[in-house]
């Protein structure tokens, strides 16, 4: 994929949309628990409709996520925020899974009220923080691993600008006309 | 254009913003997490539009939940946007992705506002019953269209001269 210049944008842009639609539907859902909005509307209805789109795409997002990681896998696997990414999409997952099997069992006695109780209002606000956590610390990744030094051998350096600027520089830090840096949404 | 984005980019402003190295990425989280806000809050009233989620709510209920997240959203990510192109003005600027993103931006808030002046006060007073005619339900689908290609876009701000070839003003 590295060698593929024009595949990395493509899966970076999918693995964004993927998660714009995770992290939005999860955010309603948790809104709901919180007792924020939607609040006339069954906590069953908002989730049932909307955790089927959250599934499929981070199913998409894990998928384009591998990808990314297969064609660089060495510099993520030694990447710290890389690695707290995972933790905390595990933390994430173990968030859910409490809710699911333990505060969240009693469902349907308050299916209808306006706020879950306090389990569910904590699982609700820790989803929030915990993927907003995993959002930033995606973000960071792009600012930490370091350049990928495999450029395409079609790049000319010299024309792209300084070569000691490009060897001394990260990714995301690359003054304007110097390779492709992996910043920016 | 390109002498205008060099003269910001030594500015001052735009120099402390570079200087500090934890500001880009968490204005590009903050801008990601709004994405996140912003297009779930359209595909649900585009999906509405098309009557394929929350048919028990009348559309007015559906406009009011998310217009105001749209809305907000749409600001937030706006300002940090613009805060980030003020941090490598001349980065953006020799973009091609980054003008047809403006284009296509401009598009989408403006068809934004046509849509909620179109709105007849029936249908925000919570006519249930109400439906769309075609025209509207396509460009509904293609208001999903048009926000994927602006994200698609800003990731490819990054990729110019990969994604343009020739055609990438950096080239």
């Amino acid at each position: 994929m590295r060698t593929t210049v024009r595949a990395v944008p493509i899966v970076e842009a999918i693995h964004v949309m993927a998660i714009a639609v995770v992290f939005g539907t999860i955010l309603v859902v948790d809104l709901r628990l919180l007792g924020v909005r939607d609040t006339k509307r069954p906590y069953t209805q908002v989730s049932r409709e909307l955790l089927v789109w959250t599934w499929a795409a981070f199913v998409v997002a894990a998928v384009t996520g591998a990808m990314m990681f297969a064609a660089n896998a060495m510099t993520y696997y030694q990447n710290t925020p890389f690695r707290l990414k995972l933790l905390a999409i595990a933390a994430a997952g173990l968030n859910m899974l409490v809710f699911h099997f333990v505060t969240g069992r009693n469902v349907d006695e308050w299916d209808t009220e306006r706020t879950a109780p306090a389990g569910g209002r904590v699982a609700g606000a820790l989803s929030i923080l915990i993927w907003t956590t995993v959002i930033v610390l995606g973000r960071w990744i792009g600012f930490t691993k370091g350049y990928d030094f495999s450029i395409p051998e079609e790049v000319d350096l010299d024309a792209l600008g300084s070569g000691i600027d490009v060897l001394l520089d990260f990714g995301d830090a690359l003054p304007s006309g110097a390779p492709p840096s992996d910043a920016a949404p | 254009m390109i002498e205008f984005a060099e003269w910001l980019q030594a500015t001052p402003f735009s120099e402390a913003i570079q200087a500090a190295g934890w500001l880009v990425p968490l204005l590009q989280s903050i801008h990601i997490l709004m994405i996140g806000v912003v297009f779930v809050s359209i595909l649900t009233i585009a999906l509405r539009v098309l009557e394929l989620v929350r048919m028990d709510q009348g559309f007015a209920d559906v406009w009011r939940r998310f217009a105001p997240w749209m809305w907000t959203g749409i600001v937030v990510m706006t300002l940090t946007g613009a805060l980030l192109v003020a941090a490598e003005p001349v980065r953006e600027f020799t973009s091609t992705s980054f003008w047809i993103k403006m284009l296509l931006l401009a598009v989408g808030i403006a068809s934004a506002i046509v849509f909620r002046r179109s709105l007849a006060p029936m249908v925000l007073a919570g006519d249930t019953a109400h439906e769309f005619s075609p025209g509207i339900k396509i460009g509904a689908i293609a208001t999903v269209v048009l926000w994927l290609a602006i994200i698609f876009l800003g990731r490819a701000i990054a990729y110019d001269v990969e994604i343009w070839g020739v055609l990438s003003l950096s080239s």
